[in-house]
């Protein structure tokens, strides 16, 4: 087990390296990168903002708080942005040309290689700026208690896999469907539930985003970590469900690649 | 002039039966995306509504601020140029373009008529949705003002594809310049008014964003058809973008032309 986490982790540093030495060769598009995403950040301040301006509470938070859950916003999204962003989006053209073919033939994980090939290196600058944001945020707050870290610390991982796995899950419909940028889209609209507080949504909604479709954990939920006291059956959810998509996730993968046709033989 | 018609309409067509041969992808296109985007704004602005305990905000109800999200939605998806953007850089970047260059007509035509054939169907579609929304919940849209609200966007469509034109061309100087697309939707995308209604804007920004001919996309016609703006305000909506027109054309022919220059036809 350790021997091949071994394996995994260096195979890890390499794509790291080639990475950014290939987003290195295109300067100008590697720095507009870094723009966009601070550019999306201010929209999404912005937005919020704007609308405190007329309302002292959106859902169950204040201005303040709400400030924080988009500073967890952003860190997620950065970390989504890093490490699954680029992997997904290339993964229609993989199929389409054949490229899978020579992922398939490697002697790891073909899961592992289509999602983690290709690391966004420019994007580790926005976790930084996410992360001074989120502390930013955290310590504006009045008597805030800093072991609600250890919570969030905790959830975070399952954040990541939520997306990670949701993302991974439209991707893989690439494999039966011909042309589904669409259902690209579609994960994306997904993904926008989780991008405003769960307490905004009717119960029935609220309780779908924490279980079916469980967006709620991209941000919301390590938002309430942060501003409310340990809640055990959300830390232990947590704790199911990030493993569970994972797991899913896989069987789902190796149930697609039946209908991979491999285009370039 | 007849001959260039039939040139366009056949382009026209071109981009009506692209985008309609995969049916599945056109629906969540023109139905799907814009419905859910929709559907979220509506729960954060009820939820801000319950907050406030009150009936009005900022001198409008929470109807006609639901009206406008949902509109809002839709206008968004189709006052904007993502996808003939990328093509147009496309063909840029990997030399294609070469085989457009040497037929009698313009690269800019082409793909302007593929978009707004395109747009024209995914208007005639999309737009039933937040019809059947706002008549089934008695929302306040101005029905009878639709027609001219079309015009706009479609005028304000030629102007976005000129935009669309000159961020293309930077593709003759750069190898990768899809991050400016990102870059310029995501600013039309809160100048516009479809992040939030700019009437809602300190009184110096919304001055600002409405002399420019990005509030033409999404503001004035979401606001004239939801009764939030005056007739003569919608109308500088033509003014402004036949300004935004000329300067960007103007810019954009500049760019072209260096840019053909410099060009060596790789890939060809």
């Amino acid at each position: 087990m350790a021997l091949v986490l071994k394996k995994y982790l260096r195979l890890f540093s390499i794509l790291v390296k080639t990475s950014f030495i290939a987003d290195l060769e295109f300067r100008v598009n590697f720095s507009l990168r870094i723009f966009t995403d601070i550019l999306w950040y201010f929209m999404q301040i912005l937005s919020f903002e704007i609308l405190f301006n007329y309302t002292p509470l959106i859902g169950d938070w204040d201005r303040y708080q709400m400030r924080v859950f988009l500073g967890v916003l952003f860190i997620v999204d950065s970390l989504y942005m890093v490490f699954i962003q680029e992997n997904a989006d290339r993964f229609a053209d993989k199929v389409r040309k054949g490229e899978l073919d020579f992922i398939l033939a490697k002697p790891v994980s073909s899961q592992f290689m289509v999602s983690f090939q290709k690391i966004a290196t420019a994007s580790f600058t926005n976790l930084l700026i996410a992360i001074a944001f989120f502390l930013y945020t955290v310590a504006q707050l009045e008597g805030f208690q800093w072991y609600r870290l250890f919570w969030f610390f905790l959830v975070i991982p399952t954040s990541l896999i939520v997306i990670y796995t949701s993302r991974f899950f439209f991707s893989c419909l690439n494999l039966i469907f011909v042309k589904s940028e669409s259902v690209q889209f579609l994960w994306y609209n997904c993904y926008k539930l989780g991008l405003r507080p769960d307490s905004i949504y009717f119960p029935t909604v609220k309780l779908i985003l924490l279980t079916v479709l469980p967006m709620s954990f991209v941000a919301s939920v390590p938002t309430r970590m942060i501003l409310e006291p340990p809640n055990t059956y959300l830390i232990c959810w947590s704790l199911v469900i990030g493993p569970l998509s994972l797991y899913l996730s896989n069987i789902f993968w190796r149930y697609c690649l039946r209908f991979y046709t491999s285009a370039s033989s | 002039m007849k001959h260039w018609l039939k040139r366009n309409l056949a382009f026209a067509r071109l981009g009506i039966q692209t985008n309609l041969e995969y049916r599945f992808n056109f629906f969540i296109d023109a139905i799907v995306q814009p419905a859910m985007t929709a559907g979220i704004e509506i729960f954060l602005w009820f939820a801000l509504f319950a907050a406030t305990n009150t009936e009005t905000l900022n001198g409008y109800s929470k109807e006609s601020y639901l009206a406008y999200v949902i509109w809002a939605a839709f206008v968004g998806r189709i006052a904007i140029s993502w996808m003939y953007e990328h093509m147009m850089m496309d063909e840029i970047e990997t030399g294609s373009i070469n085989a457009i260059i040497l037929r009698p007509m313009t690269f800019f035509e082409y793909y302007l008529s593929q978009l707004l054939g395109y747009k024209l169907v995914i208007f005639l579609f999309s737009s039933l949705v937040p019809l059947s929304i706002v008549l089934y919940f008695g929302l306040p849209t101005a029905l009878n003002r639709l027609p001219l609200v079309a015009l706009l966007i479609f005028y304000y469509l030629i102007f976005i594809h000129a935009m669309s034109f000159m961020t293309a061309c930077l593709a003759f100087f750069l190898n990768r310049v899809r991050s400016f697309t990102l870059v310029k939707n995501f600013t039309i995308y809160i100048v516009s008014g479809e992040l939030f209604p700019l009437d809602l804007l300190p009184t110096f920004w919304k001055k600002l964003f409405l002399n420019m001919p990005f509030a033409a996309g999404v503001y004035l016609p979401v606001g004239y058809l939801t009764n939030r703006i005056s007739t003569e305000l919608f109308l500088t909506g033509f003014i402004n973008i036949s300004i935004g027109l000329v300067v960007v054309l103007f810019l954009s022919y500049i760019i072209w032309r260096k840019g053909l220059r410099s060009y060596s036809g790789t890939g060809a």
